[in-house]
């Protein structure tokens, strides 16, 4: 790693105006920073003269509450709690089970629920150590993965021209569940949370920093759930995953690492409302779920999972 | 701005003598079989590297050009006047294993680095450095957590175990013996991740299951395939814990 300062912001006022310093990053668990940091991915104009600690500020980011109807979220609270949190697992299905499926135990006991949110894609052309490819999310020209290996890429076409996916499990099951973002400076809610720019996966301005996040109670009788396909059970990232909360309103299907941006699938959603969840409507679901599908010839067959696991997501809400 | 990673602290680093004594428990354990009691020895001669480590810093050493001074100032305006636009070093307060140390690093350092070249507690091991395999597992806190992935800046104030803190801990003596009664390692790189793992796992629920115990472990990685032993020897430390079996 090479080298960088180190401050311990002591407010969110601080830690901005440290930020508007230039070259500085937010730290929170830096599961995700550090590595980016040790394989040198980002050009050098790109790496970070000082890291912003945000664990250290007063009152703390690390909490997680119920109030007024509404499941609160400090941006630092670490996603091993959030799955363990009993509440969350009765009520936010989804989001327990989304955060029980990331990484592994260690990295969960580090990594925090604002920084999973804002993590950056695992495309291996981005990923690539020492910064060998110079792609369209560094400033560059070119997606080396249109051209290239594409098998984990996007199903439903590119954004601002890049292919690689969006690798949150948590992203999708707060899509389910129709959250808020707080950031210091405003509230977005997930649905446009998420953009594809140079070195940023997230609408976030400089300077912005993510305080909260806010899931309302969902209506009485709905359920929710999370489901991952991934080649390893642990640890792995997700080929495709998906989270649904149905009942009690209008049903809400998101899927992740199907393209650039977390992804809600609206048509599926049309095509369970108003009916019972069974086995010939949840796969209609699923097939509703992939009719927009652009596949590269690599993917075809993320096509595949993606409908089945609409469907078995569907089925394990009943 | 220079890779400084390879600089050795005021401790020069390990020498091969101590490597040696702490890769030993590992070792003992796979070789001896029936001698278990030889194993605790060893253990706390593994702790016992760190006891020789300052408690507070006598000695501030420039990590750029070698030169040594007496206090954190003079280190500190001899650093600014002589090397500009490189990031300064700074004082850390760590407390590995219940004793307080003072160390002299650099920001990005991570744990596992100034566990090893400054403490040397060699302990958590380097294998993957990307917080994937598990084997710089140290508890934080009560959580267990990667050393590689973890600044070392950012663990002022906080309590660290390491392996060799659970080893020479009399408590924790069934839980190594158990690994190596069940032999729950080939090669033992991995070996001390999975133990602190299982550590961490034992404090939070002293009655694992096979389950719980898998879903424990399954950040550790073990390229020599030693996985359906762990549970095993978790279980039954378990049990001889608890004063059963």
């Amino acid at each position: 790693m090479k080298a960088f300062n180190h401050e311990n912001a002591k407010t969110l006022a601080e830690a901005k105006t440290a930020l508007a310093g230039g070259k500085a990053t937010i730290i929170a668990g830096g599961t995700d920073l550090i590595g980016t940091l040790k394989d040198n991915i980002l050009p050098d104009k790109m790496y970070p003269a000082t890291l912003i600690n945000i664990k250290t500020v007063n009152p703390g980011l690390d909490y997680i509450k119920e109030e007024a109807g509404m499941l609160k979220i400090g941006a630092t609270t670490r996603l091993a709690d959030i799955a363990a949190h009993p509440a969350i697992n009765q009520k936010y299905t989804a989001l327990a089970q989304a955060a029980l499926r990331v990484a592994t135990p260690h990295v969960r006991d580090m990594g925090t629920i604002g920084g999973n949110i804002a993590q950056l894609h695992r495309c291996w052309y981005f990923r690539k150590p020492e910064n060998r490819f110079e792609c369209l999310r560094k400033g560059g020209k070119t997606c080396f993965a249109m051209m290239g290996d594409n098998r984990y890429h996007s199903i439903f076409g590119n954004v601002n021209m890049c292919i690689a996916v969006h690798p949150s499990d948590i992203a999708p099951a707060l899509l389910a569940l129709n959250a808020t973002i707080v950031t210091n400076a405003r509230k977005i809610n997930a649905e446009n949370f998420w953009d594809v720019k140079v070195a940023s996966n997230t609408v976030l301005a400089p300077g912005e920093i993510i305080t909260e996040i806010q899931v309302p109670a969902p209506p009485a009788g709905a359920k929710s759930a999370f489901l991952k396909f991934a080649i390893r059970k642990s640890i792995d990232f997700p080929i495709v995953n998906c989270a649904v909360m149905v009942g009690g309103g209008a049903p809400r299907i998101a899927l992740n690492a199907v393209a650039p941006k977390p992804y809600r699938a609206t048509k599926a959603e049309a095509a369970i409302a108003g009916k019972p969840i069974n086995e010939a409507n949840a796969e209609a679901a699923g097939a509703a779920a992939v009719e927009d599908a652009k596949p590269l010839a690599a993917t075809k067959y993320k096509v595949q999972i993606a409908k089945t696991l609409v469907k078995r997501a569907l089925l394990a809400t009943v | 701005m220079a890779d400084s990673d390879n600089s050795s602290g005021e401790k020069g680093g390990l020498n091969r003598r101590t490597f040696l004594k702490s890769a030993g428990f590992v070792v003992a354990g796979g070789t001896l079989g029936a001698g278990l009691t030889t194993i605790a020895p060893e253990a706390v001669a593994a702790a016992a590297a760190a006891e020789t480590a300052p408690t507070t810093i006598t000695n501030f050493r420039c990590p750029i050009c070698a030169k040594d001074f007496a206090t954190y100032g003079q280190l500190k305006s001899h650093f600014t006047a002589a090397h500009p636009g490189y990031v300064l070093p700074v004082t850390t307060k760590l407390k590995v294993n219940g004793k307080d140390y003072e160390v002299l690093i650099e920001p990005h350092w991570t744990l596992q680095r100034t566990l090893q070249f400054k403490l040397g507690l060699t302990g958590a091991k380097q294998m993957c450095d990307r917080g994937v395999c598990g084997s710089c597992t140290v508890i934080i806190d009560g959580r267990p957590v990667l050393s590689c992935t973890t600044l070392a800046v950012e663990c002022e104030g906080k309590s660290i175990e390491t392996v060799e803190g659970i080893a020479a801990d009399p408590k924790w003596n069934p839980l190594i013996k158990s690994y190596c009664k069940w032999d729950a390692m080939q090669c033992g790189y991995c070996t001390p991740g999975f133990v602190v793992s299982a550590k961490a796992l034992l404090s939070k629920n002293p009655n694992p299951t096979e389950n719980d115990c898998k879903q424990a472990l399954a950040g550790n990685i073990c390229c020599c395939g030693t996985y359906p032993r762990h549970p095993t020897a978790i279980m039954e430390a378990a049990q001889i814990m608890k004063g059963g079996a």
